[in-house]
Order: structure tokens, then C-alpha cells, then sequence
């Protein structure tokens, strides 16, 4: 019967099924997992460092704050500094556990992404991989998902840990809202690290690029302050970033502060727009660049 | 070995250029990070204060965490590729193998801070800058201390394999933190007296980064009862720590190669 089958549907020429696309999307998903569970020191260094990473500008802003004299309050001169339509906060520490937090999201879906390109390249899989009948977007998935997970972790543990060691209560107001904000940030994430992952094929030099982009990325962000601190120009480009967006709808919806887009409505309103476009965009340019890649050298070059 | 690490650098000159742009991306966010607290028409003083105590701290924290990270990072590679065994068999001295593999980094290293510096006077506005040659002695010190720490993450490679990365990392934010690499130790001592008095004083780091920022900004040290004493824990850590690096390090690669796990990855 199963020989039958096969013989039907041309001995392998045949489209994999829902059920097949689903197991591809399992056993991928299942084998990065298999690995990083071997690794058990990347979660915990994952899960600490937007900790470590947001206790340097809170130290920063104590000194800061200590260099003014009169014994003025870091609180209120980050209130004071970074107000905007009259709303502002006095929790520097929350606002940047949270920025760090949402960073750490941020870097990881597009680290791993651009990483697991990289390792198929360098171990030769990745020549294999596109030998397998079943469409890339399919394995992309796969390791979207796994990336997802492992980023939810680390932002999961960070707030916890992070709230407990800075003495901030995140759960005051908002966070579903924040939670909402958080989840449709995920997709254009998404697209993102499908054009990250494309232009990591492309160029090779995996490593130097991530990290480069990783700080390009922060700097952008407005991890540690508002973009209105940044120029104009800036300002225009980090508004149209989806990151940016994400981390000033989390941030805004728990701390009660004003949102880039002047509402939760607006910013919403923007994230969906490019939870809509920057997926499609991204999955595009994965698939001409390796159409491109397999034109000329193929994906094995390394 | 430095040849070939030099000749290794220049085929990824991305590589290169990234880590330039890294550099000045941090900085430029961190200061961003200070403006955030920094009130209207403030003192321009406090925000050069400010920006060399960052600065000064940055760069000995470029220097521990480069001297760190290549030398483990090598060795790992070596083990990756499966050379290490082959290395070993060689016989060229097991000591300047180590130390050449930092030898390039460092003078990129050097360049990068003093860049740094630059960058941040710009900014700023002009940054306090006495004592330089002193500064550069306790460098000087500095690194070599870095040397032996980092001699032991070599060792550790060659034991814990993958999991040793995570430990430089660890490290290295660790002492971002309690060496008070960005701030000054009174913003942890503010956080928790504990913090400074339990752990950044019993760390010889801290010492290099409180030394070389105090001599660079001219103010009194803020750990220990005199710059005469930090400088001299400095010097002490610049001899002490390659000699005890290297000892734990050769005891590590003794086990490795007893047990016949060195080429293992």
C-alpha cells in the first residue's frame, strides 16, 4: 500500500501534506532543544544578563545623580529628563529591567537565527538541508520556534529575577496589555531574523556582524532611554523599527508613561501593520538571496 | 603563532571594522543612558566626570575581557578543528603558544581604547587626563594580571570544553559589575555597602580599574587607604597572577592529557 503510494506520488516528487510540514516543524524544533538542553550554562547566562545589562545604566544613573549634589534623587531627575506629554516615571530601575529584558528577545531571535545559518554553513549541512523535500519555510519555523521559546525563557526568568534583586514590582498595571504588545512584536521579529538570516548567508562572517548588529540594535531600541533623547533623524528611523516600537509599548503600558505613537491604539495600531509586512518582506528576501546564493557559488561556500 | 592570529585577523577584515563600530556603539549608548539623568543645563564638569568615569573604566574592561576571551577562545578552536593535540606535540614552548595568541588582540585592543578616549572627549567635551604614563604602567600591570587569569580560563577550556565559554561570559559581566567598570565604586556602594565591601575588595581587578581611573582623573582612590596601596596590590597582581595562571594551567593540561581527553571537543 505504502509502496503504492509512493509510486502515485512519483517517488519522493510528491508535496508533503500538513501532517508531514508539522512533523518537520516538531523534529526541528525538537533537535535544537536536544542540543541547548546539553548547554545548560547559555540559558542561565541568557536568563542573567539583561540583569547585568540593566544594572549598569541604574548604577550610571546613581552616579549621575550623585554628581549633581544636594542629594538629588536619580528618580526624579530621570522623571524629570525623560517626560513626554507631561508623563514620566520614577522607576529608572523597572524601566530598565524592561528595556534590557525586551532586548534580550530582541538579540536572541535574531542571534539564533543567524547563528543556526551559520553552523549549517560551517558543519556543511545547510547544502543537505536544501536537498530535503520540504520547503524552508517549513524548517524556518521550526527554528523560529525553538528561538521563541528559549527568548521567552530568558525575558521570563530576567523579570523575575531582576524584580526580585532591584526591589520593582512589574505587575502593578498593564502587563496585559504589555503581554499583547509583546506577542505581536514577536511576528515582525520574525521577518526580521528571516532577513537577518538571509544576509548572514550572504556575507559569512556571522559572529562580528551579530554583535555589531546587536548594539546597532540597542542603540536604536532606546533600551536605556527614550528615542526623543536621540536626534531628529534618529528618532525617524527608530520609530519605523519594529523593536523600538515593542520595547515603548511594553515599557509604556507598565510604567504608565506615554507611548511613542501617542496611544496604546497608535503604537498597536503600527506594531500590527508591520506584524503584516515585515514577515512577508523578510521571508521574501530569504528566499531570493538563497535563490541567488544557489545561482552562483551555492550555499555551501563557507 | 601572533604571525598566523595577524594573518587569521586580516582575511576577516568585517571582522575588524565591526568591532570598531561595537566599540563606539556601547559608549555612545551609555552615555545616551547618562544623559537620561542628567538635568538641563547642568555643570559641564560632572558630565566629563561622569563620561571618564566610564570611559577609564571601559577601557580596562576592553583589555580583561579581549585578554579573556581570546585566549580561551582559541584554545576551543584549536579543539574544534582537532589541532590542539597536534600542537602539543610540537616543540615549541607551551608558554609563548598562550601568550602569542593574545599578542594581536592586544595591540587592536590598545588602538580601540585609545579611540575610545578620544571619542568620549569629543563628546563630552574634554576629559581629565593626568598622570599618563603612570596610568600606563598600571596597565602595563593590569593586563599581565589579566594574562594569569586568563592562562587559567585556558586550562578550564581544555576541562570544561563548550561549557567555559559561558564561564568568560559569566566573568566578565561579573567583574563589568562588581569592578565597577562603568561607574564609580560609590554607586555600589550606595546600592549595598556589602557589595563593595564583600566583593569588589577582595577582587584584584577592581584595584586596576579604581587605580587607573583615579590616576587618570587625579582623585583619590575609592577602595583601598591609599593610592600607594592599590598600586601596590596592582604590581602585585601584574607578577603574582601569570605565575599562578600558568601553574593551574599546566596542572590542567597534565589532567587532560593523563585522562587523554585533550583532543576531545
Amino acid at each position: 500500500m505504502a509502496a503504492q503510494v509512493a509510486a502515485s506520488r512519483g517517488f519522493g516528487l510528491g508535496r508533503p501534506g500538513w501532517r508531514a510540514k508539522r512533523e518537520v516543524v516538531r523534529t526541528v524544533f525538537l533537535a535544537r532543544i536536544k542540543i541547548i538542553t546539553r548547554y545548560k550554562g547559555a540559558i542561565l547566562m541568557e536568563a542573567l544578563l539583561p540583569i547585568v545589562f540593566a544594572a549598569m545604566p541604574v548604577l550610571l544613573g546613581i552616579t549621575v545623580a550623585a554628581q549633581q549634589g544636594g542629594g538629588a534623587d536619580p528618580g526624579d531627575l530621570f522623571c524629570a529628563k525623560t517626560k513626554i506629554n507631561n508623563l514620566c516615571t520614577t522607576n529608572f530601575k523597572l524601566y530598565m529591567l524592561l528595556g534590557a529584558a525586551t532586548f534580550t528577545v530582541v538579540s536572541l531571535m535574531l542571534w539564533l537565527i543567524g547563528y543556526w545559518v551559520r553552523r549549517e554553513q560551517e558543519t556543511g549541512t545547510l547544502e543537505s538541508l536544501y536537498l530535503a523535500p520540504v520547503r524552508r519555510i517549513w524548517v524556518l519555523a521550526g527554528v523560529t520556534s525553538y528561538a521563541f521559546l528559549r527568548a521567552m525563557i530568558a525575558f521570563v526568568i530576567a523579570i523575575a529575577l531582576g524584580s526580585l534583586l532591584f526591589q520593582v514590582n512589574p505587575f502593578n498595571s498593564g502587563m496585559g496589555l504589555a503581554i499583547v504588545f509583546l506577542a505581536i512584536g514577536f511576528l515582525p521579529l520574525w521577518g526580521l531574523a528571516f532577513m537577518f538570516g538571509a544576509f548572514i548567508m550572504k556575507i559569512k562572517e556571522a559572529d562580528s556582524v551579530i554583535q555589531v548588529l546587536q548594539w546597532i540594535l540597542a542603540f536604536l531600541m532606546g533600551v536605556f532611554y527614550p528615542i526623543t533623547l536621540l536626534p531628529g533623524y534618529m528618532q525617524a528611523v527608530a520609530g519605523t523599527f519594529p523593536p523600538t516600537v515593542m520595547t515603548d509599548g511594553v515599557r509604556a503600558s507598565i510604567l504608565n508613561i506615554s507611548f511613542i505613537y501617542q496611544s496604546a491604539y497608535g503604537s498597536l495600531a503600527v506594531l500590527c501593520a508591520m506584524a503584516l509586512v515585515v514577515p512577508l518582506l523578510g521571508y521574501q528576501v530569504f528566499e531570493v538571496t538563497e535563490r541567488r546564493l544557489r545561482r552562483k557559488e551555492g550555499v555551501g561556500h563557507y | 603563532m601572533s604571525k598566523k592570529k595577524i594573518l587569521e585577523f586580516s582575511r576577516y577584515p568585517i571582522a575588524f571594522v565591526a568591532l570598531f563600530v561595537q566599540i563606539f556603539l556601547i559608549i555612545a549608548m551609555f552615555l545616551y543612558a547618562s544623559l537620561a539623568f542628567t538635568p538641563q543645563g547642568s555643570d559641564p564638569t560632572a558630565g566629563r566626570q561622569v563620561g571618564a568615569q566610564i570611559v577609564y573604566g571601559f577601557v580596562i574592561g576592553l583589555f580583561l575581557s579581549f585578554t579573556l576571551w581570546d585566549i580561551g577562545f582559541s584554545i576551543r578552536e584549536e579543539q574544534t578543528r582537532g589541532t590542539l593535540e597536534s600542537l602539543y606535540l610540537s616543540p615549541a614552548s607551551k608558554f609563548a603558544s598562550l601568550l602569542a595568541r593574545v599578542f594581536a588582540i592586544l595591540i587592536w585592543v590598545g588602538a580601540l581604547a585609545v579611540f575610545a578616549i578620544l571619542f568620549v572627549g569629543a563628546v563630552v567635551g574634554g576629559l581629565p587626563l593626568q598622570n599618563a604614563g603612570l596610568a600606563l604602567v598600571v596597565l602595563v600591570f593590569s593586563v599581565s594580571g589579566f594574562l594569569g587569569i586568563a592562562f587559567i580560563f585556558a586550562g578550564v577550556t581544555i576541562k570544561l570544553k563548550e561549557t567555559a565559554q559561558f564561564l568568560v561570559s559569566f566573568l566578565q559581566f561579573f567583574f563589568m559589575i562588581f569592578s565597577a567598570q562603568f561607574f564609580p565604586f560609590s554607586a555600589l556602594r550606595q546600592a549595598s555597602p556589602l557589595i563593595v565591601d564583600g566583593v569588589s575588595r577582595w577582587l584584584p581587578v577592581s584595584y586596576s580599574v579604581d587605580v587607573f581611573r583615579s590616576v587618570l582623573i587625579g582623585q583619590t582612590p575609592e577602595l583601598g587607604p591609599s593610592m600607594e596601596v592599590e598600586l601596590l596590590i596592582v604590581v602585585l597582581f601584574g607578577i603574582l597572577s601569570p605565575i599562578v595562571g600558568y601553574w593551574t594551567y599546566n596542572r590542567l593540561e597534565r589532567g587532560a592529557r593523563t585522562a587523554g581527553t585533550l583532543g576531545e571537543y
